[in-house]
């Protein structure tokens, strides 16, 4: 299968004044389209400055990131943020959604925001929409649903234009255990149903066990 | 990409703000459109007071700045007897002109000192209630005056610390609106014998150019106005006027800006984590300015038209309330509209590049 994302000995140090943290100390990973791999380990480990680094917002220190064949660690900002538009969906912890928008309007922003040109049809929208059990949350307010439910509608703007990988950066950890089941099911559908490539941060062994393949990381390096 | 989901909702999401702004730059266009208004209007209308007058040239010293600016008793009224000898000119009337600040504390009004005889040979007055007044403490109004002040006739007015009687109420609305005896003016104001400027009537086989040739030729020195190009000299306004008004558009652009700049700046930093996840989808920055600028134009918009309604409904509680004349012109309300638009784009320039140049994670993150 084809190679997706590739990293090189990628090194991320963090300068505060004059202490540098060395948060990422030499990562090689692989990941193959419509892989799921999870990442697991301590707090502080790096697993977020890889992962930002992954998806584009975050520039490293030395090392390579290839996506798609394309080296994304040394272009700038403005590069870095096409490659988010056209690669990247992001899954956060804290959902993230347009306070002020509906399921509806969150969705078709992110759409309006990707859109290269042409314009899509809105039947993967709506079977993305399917897939994720929201077709009743449609004009409902992110305070108006449960986090579960936040959750899912984040989910389906990651997806809405065919990222090449989705970053998920523990997308359970604001949630209670059975909401949480249900978005780990969800990805795992979407990753078996749509061949979806996922990489997800997780500090849950239960979460990472939808993936195919965990990746434990320590200190900067993944151990395993 | 455009979308303008954000800018709508933002814009209800915070009513208070929305108003604040939108107050702010309706006050710009307000002070703009009532202003401009008020001084074009009061000039306008002092123009086209004084071009109802019979006579075509108006006579006068040399030096003033400004025809608006010519007040006093200066011109010694021998000139009156001198012009009337001159050929083409039917008859003469000396004129004084008293500047006196107004009761009503807003600019001053201004007093005719007339020899109601000779007046009336060089312009079309005529008395249309009462009748004109004697060498006594009395004047004669014109009908706005009646209905400004709601007097009538036989009232008592002050002037020069005196009681002066309405003894007569004169049509058509000539120079202005109040007119005493000439001669009781130079006694009062000190000035025997001298006018503020004199009124010539031409013979109606003569061109008013060439009466005006004939004048300076005898005459060489003084000035010479044609009545008929008054009311455009009035509605140029002078130069200090014009300056008046363009620092009355700068101040007005200044509070919008602010106003704007104030309200988007405390948006972006509410709204950080927005441009934050904005980043994270992949809107470049062109997006994200696009999206506040065109929040803030929406703002201003509101605001203009705001502004316009109270303009029109200040002007006509003004001059329903009071003497004064405003006149809104198209021109100056697209003006006070431009500034309104000028003001918003620039306000939220400075906070829509700072949002935008935010780091995507730090944005993200920001609680
Ligand atoms: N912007 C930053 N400036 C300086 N140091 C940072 C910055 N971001 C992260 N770090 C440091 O880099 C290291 C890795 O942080 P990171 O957030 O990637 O860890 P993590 O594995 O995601 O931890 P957690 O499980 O708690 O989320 C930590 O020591 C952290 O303090
Ligand atoms: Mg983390």
């Amino acid at each position: 299968m084809k190679t997706i994302l590739k990293t090189v000995d990628l090194k991320m140090t963090y300068q505060l004044g004059k202490v540098s943290v060395n948060a990422l100390r030499g990562i090689n990973l692989e990941v193959k389209e419509g892989e799921f791999v999870a990442i697991m380990g301590p707090s502080g480990c790096g697993k977020s400055t890889l992962l930002h680094i992954l998806g584009a917002m975050l520039k490293p220190s030395s090392g390579q990131v290839l996506i798609d064949g394309e080296d994304i660690s040394k272009m700038n900002e403005a590069a870095r943020t096409e490659v988010r538009r056209r690669k990247i969906g992001f899954v956060f912890q804290k959902f993230n959604l347009f306070p002020t928008l509906t399921t509806e309007g969150n969705i078709k922003l992110a759409e309006n925001i990707r859109r290269n040109g042409a314009s899509k049809t809105s039947a993967k929208r709506d079977e993305i929409l399917k897939l994720l059990n929201l077709e009743k949350r449609l004009h409902h307010k992110p305070i108006e649903m449960s986090g579960g439910e936040q959750q899912r509608v984040a989910i389906a703007r990651a997806l809405v234009s065919s990222p090449a990988i989705i970053l998920a950066d523990e997308p359970t950890g604001n949630l209670d255990s059975e909401n949480s089941q249900i978005v780990l099911n969800m990805l795992q559908k979407l990753n078996q149903q749509l061949g979806q490539t996922i990489i997800m941060i997780t500090h849950n062994s239960e979460a990472a066990a939808v993936a195919q393949q965990t990746v434990y990381m320590k200190d900067g390096q993944i151990v395993q | 990409m455009m979308d303008n989901s954000l800018v709508a909702t933002n814009v209800r999401q915070r009513p208070l703000r929305t108003l604040i702004s939108v107050v702010g730059v309706a006050l710009g266009v307000v002070l703009i459109v009532l202003v401009v208004g008020l001084s074009r209007g009061m000039l306008k209308e002092q123009g086209r007071r004084n071009s109802n007058v019979g006579a075509e040239i108006i006579f006068r010293r040399p030096g003033a700045v400004s025809f608006t600016s010519n007040f006093g008793l200066s011109l010694p009224i021998q000139y009156a007897q001198r012009l009337s000898t001159i050929e083409g000119i039917e008859n003469v009337s000396p004129v004084g002109q008293y500047l006196k600040p107004s009761d009503q504390g807003f600019g001053a009004e201004l007093i005719d000192g007339i020899e109601y005889e000779s007046y009336a040979k060089v312009s079309n007055i005529r008395i249309v209630k009462g009748k004109s007044f004697s060498t006594g403490n009395e004047v004669i109004v014109d009908p706005t005056y009646v209905k400004n002040r709601k007097v009538k006739l036989g009232d008592s007015i002050e002037l020069f610390g005196k009681k002066f009687t309405i003894t007569g109420i004169y049509e058509p609305e000539i120079g202005s609106r109040i007119k005493m005896n000439l001669s009781l003016m130079q006694s009062i104001l000190n000035a025997q014998d001298r006018a503020t400027f004199v009124l010539v009537k031409c013979k109606t086989n003569f061109t008013e150019q060439n009466v005006a040739a004939e004048i300076n030729q005898q005459l060489p020195g003084n000035q010479l106005l044609f009545v008929r190009d008054l009311q455009e000299l009035y509605e140029k306004g002078s130069s200090a006027l014009n300056t008046f008004l363009s620092v009355i558009i700068v101040i007005s652009i200044v509070i919008s800006t602010l106003v704007i700049m104030l309200a988007m700046y405390t948006t972006i930093t509410e709204r950080t984590r927005e441009i934050g996840i904005l980043k994270s989808l992949g809107a470049p920055k062109r997006f994200i300015i696009v999206t506040i600028e065109k929040e803030a134009l929406l703002i201003s918009l509101l605001g203009i038209v705001f502004g316009y309604v109270v303009a029109l409904a200040g002007r006509f509680l003004i001059t329903y309330y009071t003497p004064l004349f405003i006149d809104i012109e198209t021109k100056w309300m697209l003006v006070a509209g431009l500034c309104g638009i000028v003001s918003g784009f620039f306000g939220a320039l400075y906070p829509a590049l700072r949002a935008a140049n935010q780091d995507p994670i730090k944005a993200i993150s920001y609680e």
